[in-house]
């Protein structure tokens, strides 16, 4: 059974909410009291380092495994039974089968989402084509690629025409080209409004593609929302800069936090609340500045900040 | 609901289309006759080793009547060799038959003294205890049956008094079925015939039940599972796969059914010997087709619960052994069962899910147990498959959790007792 059109939020709207979401195993707490609300028809990066939680919280989702608390919602009701058919899930832990044609893998991946056979066939061909991949129609999984094969995987992601896209480590192990042809396709299905929940521990390959992002640690949500809000809330710079000759920055810069040389530069990050140009006199009472540029602060960066914040327990 | 069902066409095309299906539906009924019937030949045709044992005779008489009794009996395997007196008097034909005995040339020596009517004594020389029962099986009967006759004779008893004395059991046997009807019945043939199809059940059982778990196995070796169960509950799956499987398992044996029935009718042979129709009354067949499909998914199920718990076949074998000795016992108990099927360790141990499949089919060829002891095996083997049909889901949503890690009995009690 899937949503009807008129029972989705607009874009913009909450399509999935989280309250209160935890999950023991034995004595290890791996996910703790998780609130989340995701956007329709944006790019949600959920982020954080392995074993913080991320692939805990989406297998509850997917109610793979179940939660010990909390609720789950989609568009306003519980997530369960054939609403699951409106995700498209592509796991960490994929595969295919191997002695499978890649018609009847993609229409059988298909066909459990609950899309008639005939209707399955006739997509299973289109993502062929489209993946470039038609001419391996009818051959076994066995002879494709590694590429291929997680073209294939991702196709088989999104063929059942999802709601919500849940796409854990979806990067790792391709090629950069691979890389860049689903970074593509992930960003055409999201203007066609699909919303997509993008999972890794990669930070930088998140500010890449995400609007809205959540960053989780130990087991709890230390910092949500928009993106270009939390680097408001993180004024958190660093600045790169050169002298001739090579030489080193002065030791005793007010402002700065941390000083370390990046590709014959030096980055120098600022403590919280100072700005760029509040350095800029001192560097050039130096002498022979031949440099000098202000950074945002990098997603990596924010995390850190995040991490400490939170362990001194200041609201993020 | 649709979805079980596209599992279950998934599951039964891959396998009705492999090779191995094709070569296993040929082959299948020849390995299976040589099951069924090689032991049958073997313990009927005499197809023993070839035997020979030396004889000394001192009466001069005995060893051609033992002969000709040896023939009749059908015992052509016995070659005597008569180890003669020439010269030597009695004892160095004795001697030389102990030494072929321990030179191994004979398998057996026989002596028969001179006085043996009179004394009724005889030695008997052998290497090997197994020969004992060569000497009461073979001799022992044919031995008395010259010692009486001759005693008889010597005795100048009349024919007709010899006769009258010498007569033994002539056998009608009758076995009297649910209508109370008398129906002649070839004792050994239903005997064969019951084996036969106890065999059938237990081969397919075993055959089918691992190629459940090495379906569910690569479920998890090809990383599926997660995939799947984003889109299907674990019990479902479980529920598609098993009746997927079983269904090409029924397929393939509905195809030697056919066959079989097929050239039965035509009066062929199969496998060297003709299976006896009538004996497949209406309560045995409809009682064998239930114990296959029952005992069948049963076995499937729990087969695909020891797979959702293992990554690799290997990880599965000290789960496998067990459950192989749940079906491998009944055929151990099969004989306390035939000779008491009313008793009531036979009841009981007929009604245990896990046995029923052979032991209460047994129990249905070789007398009619009362029918709500058959139905109430029905219907435990039926709650059994649902339980295990949800113990299998449980441990497979488990499974998934447990990569890397070897599956171990204690952490089959910690998924248990959650």
């Amino acid at each position: 059974m899937k949503f009807r059109p008129d029972e989705l939020p607009p874009p913009g709207g909450t399509i999935l909410t989280l309250r209160g979401v935890s999950k023991t195993y034995g004595t290890t707490r791996a996910v703790q009291d998780v609130n989340l609300e995701i956007p329709r028809g944006s790019i949600y990066g959920f982020l954080g380092p392995n074993g913080a939680g991320k692939t805990t919280t989406i297998r509850g989702i997917m109610r793979i495994v179940l939660p010990d608390a909390g609720t789950i919602e989609m568009a306003g009701r519980p997530l369960r039974g054939e609403l699951l058919d409106s995700i498209g899930y592509l796991p960490e832990e994929r595969g295919l089968y191997r002695k499978m044609k890649c018609v009847e893998q993609l229409a059988y991946l298909a066909q459990l989402k609950g899309v008639p056979r005939r209707e399955a066939i006739a997509r299973a061909d289109r993502w062929l084509q489209r993946m470039d991949l038609a001419a391996y129609r009818d051959k076994k999984v066995d002879s494709l690629s590694k590429g291929m094969q997680q073209k294939i995987q991702f196709a088989a992601t999104f063929i059942a025409e999802p709601v919500l896209v849940i796409l854990d480590e979806v990067f790792s192990g391709l090629d950069p080209l691979n890389i860049e042809l689903l970074r593509g396709m992930i960003l055409a299905e999201r203007d066609k409004g699909t919303t997509i929940l993008f999972s890794t521990h990669m930070l930088a390959e998140a500010e890449k593609i995400c609007e809205s992002i959540c960053l989780i640690e130990g087991g709890r949500i230390i910092l949500d929302g928009p993106l270009e809000r939390i680097r408001a809330d993180f004024p958190l710079q660093s600045v790169k800069v050169a002298w001739e000759d090579g030489r080193e920055p002065p030791t005793d810069l007010p402002g700065v936090a941390h000083v370390e040389s990046s590709e014959g530069l030096w980055r120098l990050t600022l403590r919280e609340g100072v700005a760029a140009q509040d350095l800029l006199p001192g560097l050039i009472a130096a002498g022979g500045l031949t440099y000098f540029a202000a950074n945002r602060p990098s997603l990596s960066e924010i995390f850190l900040a995040a991490v400490a914040r939170h362990r001194q327990g200041v609201p993020a | 609901m649709n979805k079980v069902l596209t599992i279950i066409r998934k599951e039964y095309l891959e396998r009705v289309r492999s090779k191995s299906f094709l070569i296993g539906t040929l082959l299948g009924p020849a390995l299976m006759s040589m099951f069924v019937v090689l032991p049958v030949l073997l313990s009927n045709t005499g197809a023993e080793n070839a035997r020979t044992v030396g004889v000394v005779d001192g009466t001069g008489t005995v060893m051609a009547r033992l002969e000709a009794g040896l023939a009749g009996q059908g015992r052509g395997n016995m070659t005597l060799v008569p180890y003669r007196a020439d010269g030597g008097g009695l004892e160095a034909a004795v001697d030389a038959l102990k030494k072929a005995v321990k030179d191994e040339e004979l398998d057996a020596g026989l002596v028969i003294p001179p006085d043996f009517i009179a004394t009724g004594q005889a030695t008997f020389f052998s290497q090997s205890v197994s020969a004992m029962v060569m000497r009461d099986e073979v001799f022992r009967p044919q031995l008395d049956r010259i010692l009486r006759e001759e005693r008889f004779t010597r005795a100048a008893v009349p024919d007709s008094l010899f006769n009258y004395l010498a007569a033994s059991t002539s056998w009608s046997s009758f076995t009297i079925n649910a209508e109370g009807e008398q129906q002649k019945q070839n004792e050994e043939a239903t005997f064969i015939a019951a084996i036969a199809l106890i065999m059938i059940i237990y081969i397919m059982v075993l055959m089918y039940g691992n190629h459940t778990l090495t379906a569910v196995i690569e479920e998890k070796s090809s990383r599926m599972v997660e995939v799947l169960l984003a889109s299907v509950s674990p019990g479902n799956l479980m529920l598609g796969k098993v009746l997927g499987i079983g269904m090409a398992g029924l397929t393939q044996f509905g195809v030697w059914a056919v066959a079989f029935f097929v050239m039965s009718e035509q009066g062929v042979a199969v496998g060297g010997f003709s299976l006896d129709v009538h004996f497949l009354t209406p309560v045995i067949l409809i009682s064998f087709v239930m114990f296959f499909l029952l005992g069948f998914f049963l076995y499937a199920t729990l087969y695909a619960g020891i797979g959702a718990m293992c990554n690799t076949v290997q990880d599965s074998q000290q789960f496998h052994g067990p459950l192989t000795m749940g079906l491998a016992l009944p055929m151990l108990l099969l004989s306390l069962v035939l000779r008491a099927p009313d008793s009531t360790v036979s009841v009981v141990l007929s009604l245990v899910p896990l046995f029923s499949p052979v032991l209460m089919f047994m129990r249905v060829c070789v007398e009619t147990p009362p029918l709500w002891q058959i139905l109430t095996s029905w219907v435990l083997m039926a709650v059994s498959i649902w339980l295990a049909a949800r113990l299998a889901g449980k441990l497979f949503r488990m499974g998934i959790l447990m990569y890397g890690g070897s599956p171990t009995w204690a952490g089959l009690v910690r998924v248990l007792r959650s």
